[in-house]
C-alpha cells in the first residue's frame, strides 16, 4: 500500500509527457550544438550529465542552467517503474504493454551503461606489424620505459592531466622525479631559433636542446585528436638535475635519460591500453568503384594470437563485420595509405543490452498486435481509464 | 452517363500513363534509341549513354532538354554533339548560372541565365582562379559565391572532358589518326623491342609513336566515361575510354575492335553522313550483342525507364486525382470521389512500377539516397492511404495521398538535379541487408507521419473553413490519424533500433547521437508524446490533430534538416534551395497548427466537441 502511495505521483502521465518533451528539447539542442562543438562534446554537455552547466566569466564556478539528458532519462525510468506498480496490472490483456515498456527500460539503461563504462580507442597497424595495445584518440600520457630487464619491459605512464607547469610527479619505483616546466596542448616543432618571438626554448638536454616549439591554438570538440601536445620536463635525481627535456607527440623516438646508471626512455604519446593478446596485420585491402574515388570496400586480414588461451588464427575484419574478442570489438574504421589499417576498438560491457531490450519490446509488440488481431486484447488505448 | 465518369477518368489516366511507352521522338531521324542504349561505364557503374546525357545536361542546365530558338533538343542529341562536334556544341547555351556574383564576375547581364561554352571562353582563366581560391576553403565555410564559382568550374571541366572522351578535339579527322597510328604501331613496337628497354628518342619509328602516346595519354586522363568494353580474358570492370583503349594497344599490339568504329561514327555524325552513321552504329551494336548481350539488354531496360519517366507522369496523375477530390467536395461527391480514387490507383500503379524498375535496375533495396527516399516516402504514404480509403471510403485519404504523392515526387524531381540518382554506395552504406531493413522501415515511418499530418490538415481546414464537415466524418478522420500515428511510432521505433544495431555492427556504437539518429529519435519521442497525451485524455480530438501536424515539422527536419547541418555520418550534402523550401514548409505547418488551435466558436463545423 505504502509503495502505491509513493509511486502514484511518480507514475503520473503528465510526468511522462514532461520528460519526453524535455528529452526532445535536449536532443534538438544537442544536434544543433554538434555543428559548433562536435559530437563528443555536445553529447557530454547536453546528454550525459544530470545538468547542463554554464560558466559565466564573472563566477568562479559553473552553475546548472537546465536539466541534462541524464535527468530526463532518470525521470523516465522512475516514471516507467512507478507506472508498473500503479497502473499496469498483471493481467493477460496488458502483457504486451508490460513487455514493451520493460524493454524501453533496457534502452535507457544501455545508454547509461555506455556513458559510464564504454571506452573507444584506436589501433593503427601497418602490414607486417604486430600490436598488443590500442591508443586513445585524444588522451595523452608521458611514458617512461625501463628497459633494464630484458625479459619484460616495464612501463610507467603519467596522464597528461598531471603535467601542469610547475607540478612535480614522482613515479613509483623509479630513482627520479619530474617537474613540468611547460605544457602545450598544441605546438609545432622546428629547428631551434632565438629570433622568432613565438618560439619557446626551455630544453637543455636531448634533441630538444637544438629545437624550438611554437605553441598554437588548440583544437576543440571532435578535432581534439589533431592536437600535437608538447611538454618540457625536468628530470631530478633528488636535488640533482639531469636537464630539461622536450617531449612531443610529433616525435616518434623517445628521449633516453640516464639516471643512476640505468637508461630510461621518455616519450609523450597517445594513451596506450595494453591487451593480453596480439594482432598482426597480414593484408589490408582497399577497393574503389571502377573509375571513381568512391570506396567500395575495405578489409583487414589479421592474425590473432593469444597463447594462454590457445588461440592462433586469421580473422578478416571488414565493413559491418567486426572481430569480437576478449570483451572488445575491433571494427574496420579507416586507413592510411595502402598498407596501414585503422581499427576502432570498443570496450562496452553493456553492448548486448539493446539487443535484449529490442527482443523484449519486439515480443511485446507481437503480443499486443496479435492480441488485437485475435481479439483477446480489447482495442484499448493504453492506460486511459486508469489515469483519467 | 454519370456513372461512367469514374471509369472514363481511370481510362484517360491509364492512357496517359501508357503513352510513356511509345517510341521516343527526336529532332533528327537517326537511330537515337540505338545510340542511347550504348553502354558506358561512368561514376562506378554501367549505364546507357542516354542516362549520361540526361544527368550531365541536368547538372549543367538544370533541365533534361535543351531549348533554343531552333526548338527543343534532347539531352542525347546534345551529348553527341559535345562528343563529336565541339565546334557546334560550344555554341549551345547549356550552362545555367543563377548566382548574381558569378554573373558579375563574368560581366554578364543579370537577365540572362543560360550561356554557351563560347560565351565563357574569354573568362575561363578568371573562373579557374576563383575556383582555385574557393577549393582551398572547407566546403562548410564557403560563401554562396565560392560554392557557385566552384560548381561552374566543375561543369566546365566536365564539358572539356566530354570533348576528349571519344576523340581528340584538335584532330582534323580522328579515324584517319587511328589508321595512321595502326600503321606506326608495328614498326614502333619492333623498334622498342630491339632497343632492349633503352629506347632512343631519335629512332624515327619510336618518335612517331611517342607523339601519339602523348596525345592518347591526355585523352585517357581527360575522358569522362568509358565505352570500349573489356576484351576476352579481361575483368568485367575493365572498360576504357578512347585514350586508354589506344594506350593499351601500345603493349598489346592490337587495336580495340570498337575504337575505330566509335571514331568513325562520331565523324559521320559531325559530317551529317546518315548512312555511314547507321552502318557504324549497327556494327557496334552487333559486336556488343555478340560479346556483351546481357549488358546491352540491361541498357535497353534503363533507356526505356528513362524515356517512360514514370515519376513525372505520376506527378501529373496525382494532381488530377487531387483536383477530382476537391471538386467532389463541391458537387457530385459520390461520382467524383470514385473517379479521384481510381485515378489515384492508376497514379499509384505508375509510381510502383517506377519504384520496382529502379530496384531491379540498381539491384538494391528501394532507398539508397535522398532522392530515392523521397520517391519511397511518397509511395509508402500513398499505399497506406489507398488501404485506408478502401476501408473508409470517404475521400479524405485520397486527398491526403494525392498531395503527399505529388509533393514527394516534386521533391525527388528537384533532388535529381545533383547527378546520377543510381549512384554507387559508399563502403559503410554498402549493405543490402541493412538498406533493406533499417532504411526501408524508417522511411515507412516518415511516410506514416506525413500521412497522419496530411489527414490532420483536412480535419483542421475543413473543420474551420467549411460547414459541410460532419462530426461523424471528423471522428472517422481522427480515428485514421490515431491509427496512422500508432503505425508511425511502430515503424520509426523499429527502424531506429535497427539503425542502432547496424551502427553497432559497423562502428561499435549502438547509439552515437548522430544527427540523423537524433532526427529519427525526435519522431519516436513526438509520436510517443502525442499518443500518451491522447490516451491519457490530456488533449482532445482537435488537439491531437494539431499535434499530428507538428509531426510533419519534426519529420521534415529529421529527413532534410539534418542534411543541412552538413555534419554527421549520414549526411548527403548541402542544399541551399532546399533550405528555403524547408523553412517555408515549416512556417506553413505552424500556420495550420495555429488555425487548428482556434477556439471552438471559430470553427464553422461543430466537430471534436465531445472528445
Amino acid at each position: 500500500m505504502n509503495l502505491q502511495r509513493v509511486c502514484r505521483p511518480l507514475a503520473d502521465l503528465r510526468l511522462t509527457l514532461f520528460s519526453l518533451g524535455l528529452l526532445m528539447v535536449l536532443v534538438a539542442i544537442c544536434t544543433v550544438a554538434q555543428v559548433r562543438m562536435g559530437v563528443f562534446e555536445a553529447v557530454d554537455r547536453y546528454m550525459r550529465g544530470f545538468f547542463v552547466w554554464w560558466h559565466p566569466a564573472a563566477l568562479p564556478f559553473p552553475i546548472p542552467v537546465f536539466p541534462g539528458g541524464a535527468t530526463a532519462g532518470l525521470l523516465l525510468l522512475l516514471n516507467l517503474l512507478a507506472s508498473f506498480v500503479v497502473r499496469l496490472r498483471l493481467v493477460k490483456e496488458q502483457a504486451g504493454l508490460w513487455l514493451i515498456h520493460a524493454g524501453l527500460v533496457g534502452f535507457v539503461a544501455a545508454e547509461f551503461s555506455t556513458g559510464m563504462f564504454a571506452v573507444e580507442t584506436l589501433m593503427q597497424i601497418s602490414e607486417g606489424q604486430t600490436r598488443n595495445y590500442t591508443e586513445s584518440r585524444e588522451r595523452i600520457e608521458l611514458a617512461i620505459v625501463d628497459p633494464s630487464d630484458a625479459e619484460t619491459v616495464s612501463v610507467t605512464a603519467i596522464p597528461a592531466s598531471r603535467l601542469r607547469a610547475g607540478r612535480s610527479v614522482s613515479p613509483p619505483g623509479l630513482p627520479f622525479h619530474l617537474i613540468t616546466r611547460g605544457y602545450f596542448e598544441n605546438a609545432a616543432i622546428a629547428e631551434r631559433t632565438t629570433e622568432a618571438p613565438m618560439a619557446v626554448n626551455l630544453a637543455t638536454a636531448g634533441t630538444g636542446a637544438t629545437r624550438s616549439i611554437f605553441p598554437q591554438e588548440a583544437f576543440g570538440g571532435d578535432q581534439k585528436a589533431q592536437n600535437s601536445p608538447a611538454a618540457f620536463v625536468e628530470v631530478l635525481e633528488g636535488d640533482k638535475s639531469h636537464g630539461v627535456w622536450l617531449l612531443s607527440a610529433m616525435v616518434a623516438d623517445p628521449e633516453i635519460v640516464e639516471v643512476a646508471g640505468a637508461k630510461y626512455a621518455l616519450s609523450l604519446r597517445h594513451e596506450r591500453h595494453y591487451l593480453p593478446f596480439w594482432l598482426t596485420l597480414r593484408d589490408f585491402r582497399h577497393d574503389v568503384y571502377p573509375g571513381t574515388e568512391i570506396p567500395k570496400n575495405f578489409s583487414s586480414l589479421v592474425r590473432l594470437s593469444d597463447p594462454p588461451a590457445g588461440e592462433d588464427r586469421d580473422v578478416l575484419i571488414y565493413m559491418n563485420n567486426p572481430l569480437r574478442y576478449g570483451g572488445k570489438a575491433f571494427y574496420q574504421s579507416g586507413y592510411q595509405g595502402d598498407a596501414t589499417t585503422i581499427l576502432q576498438v570498443v570496450d562496452n560491457p553493456g553492448w548486448l543490452i539493446p539487443y535484449v531490450a529490442f527482443c523484449v519490446v519486439g515480443a511485446g509488440m507481437l503480443v499486443q498486435f496479435l492480441g488485437h488481431f485475435f481479439g483477446f486484447v480489447p482495442v484499448a488505448r493504453g492506460g486511459r481509464e486508469a489515469d483519467a | 452517363m454519370k456513372k461512367w465518369i469514374p471509369w472514363i477518368a481511370m481510362g484517360l489516366a491509364a492512357a496517359y500513363a501508357l503513352a510513356g511507352l511509345g517510341r521516343p521522338k527526336y529532332g533528327t531521324d537517326l537511330d537515337w534509341v540505338g545510340v542511347g542504349e550504348l553502354p558506358v561505364l561512368q561514376g562506378g557503374r554501367l549505364k546507357p549513354l542516354d542516362t549520361v546525357a540526361r544527368n550531365t545536361l541536368l547538372t549543367f542546365r538544370g533541365k533534361q532538354t535543351l531549348r533554343s530558338e531552333e526548338g527543343t533538343t534532347s539531352a542525347l542529341e546534345w551529348l553527341l554533339r559535345a562528343l563529336a562536334d565541339p565546334g557546334r556544341a560550344d555554341k549551345d547555351k547549356v550552362f545555367v548560372i543563377h548566382d548574381p556574383d558569378v554573373l558579375g564576375l563574368l560581366g554578364f547581364q543579370v537577365k540572362d541565365k543560360y550561356f554557351s561554352f563560347d560565351d565563357m571562353g574569354p573568362h575561363l582563366e578568371r573562373i579557374r582562379d576563383q575556383a582555385e581560391r574557393a577549393s582551398k576553403i572547407e566546403s562548410k565555410q564557403r560563401t554562396r559565391f565560392q560554392g557557385a564559382v566552384l560548381n561552374l568550374h566543375e561543369r566546365l571541366m566536365t564539358y572539356q572532358m566530354l570533348r576528349h572522351t571519344v576523340q581528340d578535339p584538335a584532330s582534323e579527322s580522328f579515324p584517319s589518326d587511328i589508321r595512321a597510328f595502326v600503321g606506326k604501331l608495328g614498326p614502333g613496337r619492333e623498334a622498342l623491342r630491339a632497343s632492349g628497354g633503352k629506347p632512343r628518342a631519335e629512332d624515327p619509328a619510336i618518335a612517331a609513336l611517342a607523339d601519339s602516346f602523348t596525345r592518347f595519354q591526355l585523352m585517357a586522363q581527360a575522358g569522362y566515361f568509358r565505352f570500349l568494353p573489356p576484351l576476352a580474358g579481361e575483368g568485367k570492370d575493365d572498360w576504357r575510354n578512347m585514350g586508354e583503349g589506344l594506350l593499351v594497344s601500345l603493349s598489346s599490339g592490337e587495336i580495340h575492335p570498337l575504337a575505330g568504329r566509335y571514331a568513325a561514327m562520331m565523324e559521320a555524325f559531325r559530317k551529317g553522313d546518315k548512312g555511314a552513321f547507321a552502318a557504324e552504329l549497327a556494327a557496334i551494336r552487333e559486336y556488343l550483342g555478340a560479346h556483351h548481350a546481357g549488358v546491352l539488354r540491361q541498357m535497353g531496360h534503363e533507356f526505356t525507364f528513362n524515356h517512360a519517366g514514370p515519376f513525372y507522369r505520376g506527378i501529373v496523375l496525382y494532381v488530377m486525382a487531387f483536383l477530382l477530390v476537391c471538386f467532389s467536395w463541391l458537387r457530385w461527391s459520390d461520382v467524383l470521389g470514385k473517379a479521384a480514387y481510381r485515378v489515384l490507383l492508376v497514379a499509384f500503379v505508375v509510381h510502383t512500377l517506377g519504384l520496382v524498375a529502379r530496384v531491379v535496375l540498381q539491384g538494391r533495396p528501394p532507398v539508397t539516397n535522398l532522392y530515392s527516399s523521397a520517391v519511397f516516402v511518397g509511395w509508402a504514404a500513398v499505399l497506406m492511404a489507398v488501404v485506408i480509403e478502401a476501408l473508409f471510403r470517404r475521400g479524405f485519404a485520397t486527398a491526403a495521398a494525392a498531395v503527399t504523392g505529388f509533393v514527394t515526387l516534386i521533391i525527388a524531381h528537384h533532388l535529381a538535379s545533383t547527378g546520377d540518382t543510381m549512384e554507387m554506395m559508399r563502403a559503410v552504406l554498402d549493405s543490402n541487408f541493412w538498406l533493406g531493413t533499417h532504411v526501408v522501415t524508417i522511411t515507412i515511418g516518415y511516410s506514416a507521419t506525413f500521412l497522419a499530418g496530411g489527414l490532420a490538415h483536412i480535419y483542421i481546414l475543413r473543420g474551420v473553413f467549411s460547414r459541410s464537415f460532419s462530426a461523424e466524418a471528423a471522428k472517422s478522420v481522427a480515428q485514421m490519424v490515431y491509427g496512422v500515428v500508432c503505425f508511425s511510432l511502430l515503424f520509426t521505433f523499429v527502424g531506429t533500433v535497427l539503425g542502432g544495431i547496424w551502427a553497432d555492427q559497423s562502428w561499435g556504437r549502438f547509439w552515437g547521437w548522430d544527427p540523423k539518429e537524433n532526427g529519427a529519435l525526435l519522431i519516436v519521442l513526438w509520436d510517443a508524446i502525442a499518443l500518451h497525451a491522447r490516451s491519457g485524455n490530456h488533449v482532445g480530438e482537435k488537439g491531437f490533430m494539431v499535434m499530428a501536424v507538428f509531426g510533419n515539422i519534426i519529420t521534415a527536419i529529421s529527413w532534410f534538416g539534418v542534411n543541412m547541418l552538413g555534419i554527421g555520418l549520414h549526411s548527403y550534402g548541402f542544399m541551399d534551395a532546399a533550405l528555403f523550401w524547408l523553412v517555408t514548409f515549416i512556417l506553413s505547418q505552424w500556420a495550420v497548427m495555429f488555425i487548428g488551435s482556434l477556439p471552438d466558436r471559430k470553427w464553422k463545423s461543430p466537430v471534436g466537441a465531445a472528445a
